[in-house]
């Protein structure tokens, strides 16, 4: 059974969105993405020198009346798309509580799979933690979904995450350039997550940048007085006297921290968008996602 | 401003106390959170107090403003005026020679006191008072503070308990009848309760002390001529004490040994066949804080034998006391007692008679009339049976009292002092009596003529009795602060131990100023007499416990003057208000923070 958001009205708005690259793929089928090989799509791509044994019907005539020389015209080739979607399962997705942040940040990246898998394209999840990172095989068609659903739910998030070292792990078994959507909600030092987006980005692959916040995390309910914050990845226990001023300057400091992820995403030709769990899931992916470019 | 209950102020020593809350409650709740990593900066820098940074609301000002009112307020705060006719009554008495490190309580005390009539206005007077022999003015009018001062320097403790009266109510006597602003007694008694007019000023610590309580020199029998000694030594302190004791003759030291007494215990020490000196002198070196009770003085029973003079209408039955060995017998009719004078004899026996009043020597009355000063005569009885007795007493030693069978008794009643040595069904039949050093002997039955071993039971009795006398009259020692049991003559000049030349009383021929203790001379017609005068209290020496002056002063009640304006209850007000404006700023309400949501930490991934 599918999760709650996914109606079949969601479902029918899903087909119809197509993920955006921004580079070329490498794919195996002929598919709707461009590809850096000439192929047979219907876009010029460029001319070459007729060699004996090129199909004569890609001579340009209109070339070879004013110049008399054979020339055939080249076209780009259109292939299926590989999706890489990196989930972030460390401790912090299971604050508040997993039904309240690492739940909708699956969904979302459910959501994402169903447009790649209606599409006819390649879709591989990667949980991404420090002590127990997995990956799922590569899913095509619409009948897979209940094979991501059952990779969600076989991971349980905890632990810490060191984002670059995961990634790299992880990318040592790719092989084919594609999409690749970070699902985190990068409550992590800048030079982290630059690092492990800069892995990403090593690996020539068109990246997409979600990042995922509870509301309880953009807007601390804690109680007065003196209190010890279990950082809930590496166990440390931070005592601070909280207070309505010390929850003012951390909502400031984490919008600086958003705005300086999203700058470096901007520079580093990332796509980036914020999804906090309260939101509703198919507004987001139906409305907010394809305004941003991540959809076309 | 004055605290008329000042040891309430040791409660200010719980005000840390109110920390305690605030460092529990400084344990931080543990609350879960995605990422610490934004809010490092706000967390306080780690100190090398184990503590850490202790966060202090300003309720807690509040509640410790709070708290010292109150502590304060138990204080009895008052504001006082300075006074200008006030009294400083001394405590004289032998435990103020006790040494409180190199000053002895006596000297702090002077000091103390130095200070109070220092502080005085130039137009303020102050009286003087002494405690021992008994509550004394030294000057009969009221001193200016310089004059005070310069009497105050030239007191002296005496070797003398302090009288037994009710230190409260007497001092507020004092404070009525003389309209005194203030009254101070300096001791080292602890003072209990208080007073708005009287205020006790307390030295000294709690100490240890050894001291010997009882000495006499003696002979073993009258007609002994070695002299013996028996000394206690009781040990005030929680230790053992371990000793040295010397027995001194003369000046000369005769004997030593070494005891140890356990803590709290008597010890007892005899030295025999101790050559004869004019007085002798117990010392132990002790090096307790009071030096006066480890130095005690004897002097030797004057001489050897029992010179007995006896009163009686029947001289010959007396006269069978010459057979025991060492009696010197006088006998005289009753006429010729009353019309002539006598030398002093060691015990005068009045046989069926008696004098009219209580003779100044040990006396035994046998049979006496019924105008008697000692005792009244029941109806006569014969050969009664002896029904009860004191056990052990001096004279029911040895006595077989199932032979004791006298021919003729009659029963006696003693007055308000004397006891019952001897019983019959019909009332005693020997009482015992002593009074003003003197023993005195009633027996309802007549132990004469002395037959023997013809009549055991009775000779025995009557060698008790002699033997009782005997042991009443070792020495001229006496008690400090009592007159000598000597009448001088006119005239005479007695020496004190301190060189200080006194002269008894005209009238009575008695020396009573005996307060230093030690050896007081005579010199009565070229002969030199000694007389051994030893400071003996059961308590004083005692420097563990000093009782406790209850003081019961009333407010209000000692002097028509407003002396004191309680401030206690408006430092209660003041409490109250706060306890309200803490009420207001930190109510009961809210200061039971909500409690964070459990974080939802549950492993099932489940799809709705």
């Amino acid at each position: 059974m599918l999760p709650a958001p996914f109606t079949s009205d969601f479902l029918n708005r899903l087909e119809v969105l197509r993920l955006r690259t921004r580079k070329n793929v490498l794919g195996n089928h002929p598919g709707a993405y461009s590809s850096p090989r000439r192929g047979t799509s219907l876009e010029f791509a460029d001319y070459r020198k007729y060699s004996p044994g090129d199909d004569l019907r890609y001579l340009d005539w209109g070339i070879f009346a004013r110049t008399d020389r054979l020339y055939v015209r080249l076209f780009h080739e259109e292939v299926d798309l590989f999706a890489y979607i990196f989930i972030d399962a460390s401790g912090s997705m299971a604050f508040p509580s997993r039904e309240e942040k690492f739940v909708p940040a699956s969904n979302l990246a459910l959501a994402l799979s169903y447009v790649v898998l209606a599409n006819h394209d390649h879709v591989r999840l990667h949980s991404l933690k420090d002590d127990n990172a997995t990956a799922s095989p590569f899913y095509r068609g619409r009948q897979r979904m209940r094979d991501l659903i059952r990779f969600f739910s076989s991971v349980t998030p905890g632990g810490s995450l060191e984002p670059a070292p995961c990634l790299g792990h992880h990318l040592k078994h790719i092989r084919r350039p594609g999409k690749a959507i970070l699902i985190s909600d990068f409550l992590a030092p800048a030079a982290a997550y630059q690092q492990g987006l800069n892995v990403l980005r090593a690996f020539n692959l068109d990246i997409s940048v979600l990042q995922v916040l509870s509301r309880q995390e953009i807007e601390p309910a804690l109680p007065r007085g003196e209190l010890g914050l279990i950082d809930s990845e590496s166990r440390e226990e931070l005592r601070l006297q909280w207070s309505a001023s010390l929850s003012r300057e951390y909502r400031e400091k984490l919008e600086r921290h958003n705005r300086e992820l999203k700058s470096f995403c901007h520079q580093s030709g990332i796509h980036y968008s914020l999804y906090v769990t309260d939101e509703d899931l198919s507004q987001f992916v139906l409305k907010t996602l394809p305004a941003t470019g991540l959809f076309r | 401003m004055e605290f008329l209950n000042p040891a309430a102020l040791y409660a200010l020593a719980l005000l840390p106390l109110l920390l305690v809350p605030y460092l529990i409650r400084r344990r931080p709740r543990r609350v879960p959170f995605s990422s610490v990593f934004l809010l490092r900066e706000f967390a306080p820098r780690p100190t090398a107090r184990p503590w850490g940074n202790l966060h202090l609301p300003p309720i807690f000002f509040l509640q410790l403003l709070l708290l010292a009112l109150l502590l304060s307020a138990l204080g009895e705060p008052s504001l006082s005026f300075r006074p200008v006719n006030i009294a400083l009554v001394l405590d004289n008495s032998a435990s103020m020679q006790a040494m409180e490190g190199d000053k002895s309580r006596f000297q702090h005390v002077q000091d103390e006191a130095d200070k109070i009539i220092g502080a005085l206005p130039p137009h303020a007077r102050a009286d003087l008072y002494l405690l021992a022999p008994r509550l004394t003015r030294l000057a009969e009018e009221p001193l200016t503070p310089g004059a005070a001062i310069a009497r105050l320097s030239a007191l002296k403790p005496l070797d003398l308990a302090e009288p037994a009266i009710d230190y409260g109510a007497e001092l507020e006597r004092l404070v009525r009848e003389r309209s005194y602003d203030r009254l101070h007694l300096f001791t080292d008694h602890p003072s209990e309760g208080q007073s708005e007019t009287v205020r006790v000023v307390s030295v000294g610590r709690p100490q240890g002390n050894l001291a010997i309580t009882s000495f006499q020199v003696s002979r073993r029998s009258w007609a002994a001529p070695e002299l013996e000694a028996r000394l206690s030594i009781r040990n005030f302190s929680a230790t053992d004490g371990k000793f040295k004791l010397v027995i001194k003759g003369f000046g000369k030291a005769l004997a030593s040994r070494a005891y140890t007494v356990p803590a709290g215990k008597d010890a007892e020490a005899s030295f025999e066949n101790l050559p004869v000196h004019a007085y002798y002198e117990a010392e132990i070196d002790a090096g307790d804080g009071l030096a006066l009770d480890n130095r005690r003085f004897a002097v030797p029973p004057p001489q050897s034998g029992l010179k007995i003079l006896a009163v009686s209408p029947h001289p010959e039955a007396l006269a069978s006391l010459r057979a025991i060995p060492g009696v010197e017998l006088q006998v005289v009719s009753p006429q010729a007692y009353e019309k002539e004078s006598f030398e002093p004899h060691a015990l005068e026996i009045f046989h069926y008679s008696a004098p009219a009043a209580l003779p100044e020597s040990h006396a035994l009355f046998i049979l006496p009339p019924q105008q008697n000063p000692l005792v009244e005569i029941g109806a006569a009885s014969s050969r009664p049976i002896v029904s009860g007795w004191r056990e052990p007493h001096p004279l029911t030693r040895y006595i077989n009292f199932a032979l004791f069978r006298p021919a003729y008794a009659r029963p006696l009643k003693p007055g308000s002092f004397g006891e019952a040595i001897i019983q019959i069904p019909d009332g005693p039949l020997a009482v015992a009596v002593e009074r003003k050093n003197f023993r005195y002997l009633a027996l309802g039955f007549d132990p004469f003529p002395f037959l023997g071993q013809q009549n055991l039971p009775v000779s025995i009795f009557t060698l008790n009795v002699l033997e009782w006398f005997h042991h009443a009259r070792a020495g001229d020692t006496g008690t400090t602060g009592e007159p000598l049991a000597t009448k001088f003559r006119a005239g005479e000049i007695v020496l004190a131990p301190d060189g200080e030349k006194i002269a008894p009383e005209k009238n009575s021929g008695l020396l009573s100023r005996t307060y230093a203790q030690g050896i007081y001379r005579s010199t009565a017609g070229g002969a030199e007499k000694f007389f051994a005068v030893n400071f003996s209290d059961e308590k004083e020496p005692d420097l563990r416990r000093p009782s406790a002056i209850q003081l019961r002063g009333k407010p209000g009640a000692a002097t028509g003057r407003a002396f004191y304006a309680s401030i206690w209850p408006y430092l209660l007000l003041a409490a109250l208000a706060l306890l309200l404006l803490e009420w207001f700023l930190n109510p009961a309400s809210t200061r039971k923070q909500p409690a964070t949501e459990p974080v939802k930490q549950s492993d099932d991934f489940r799809w709705a």
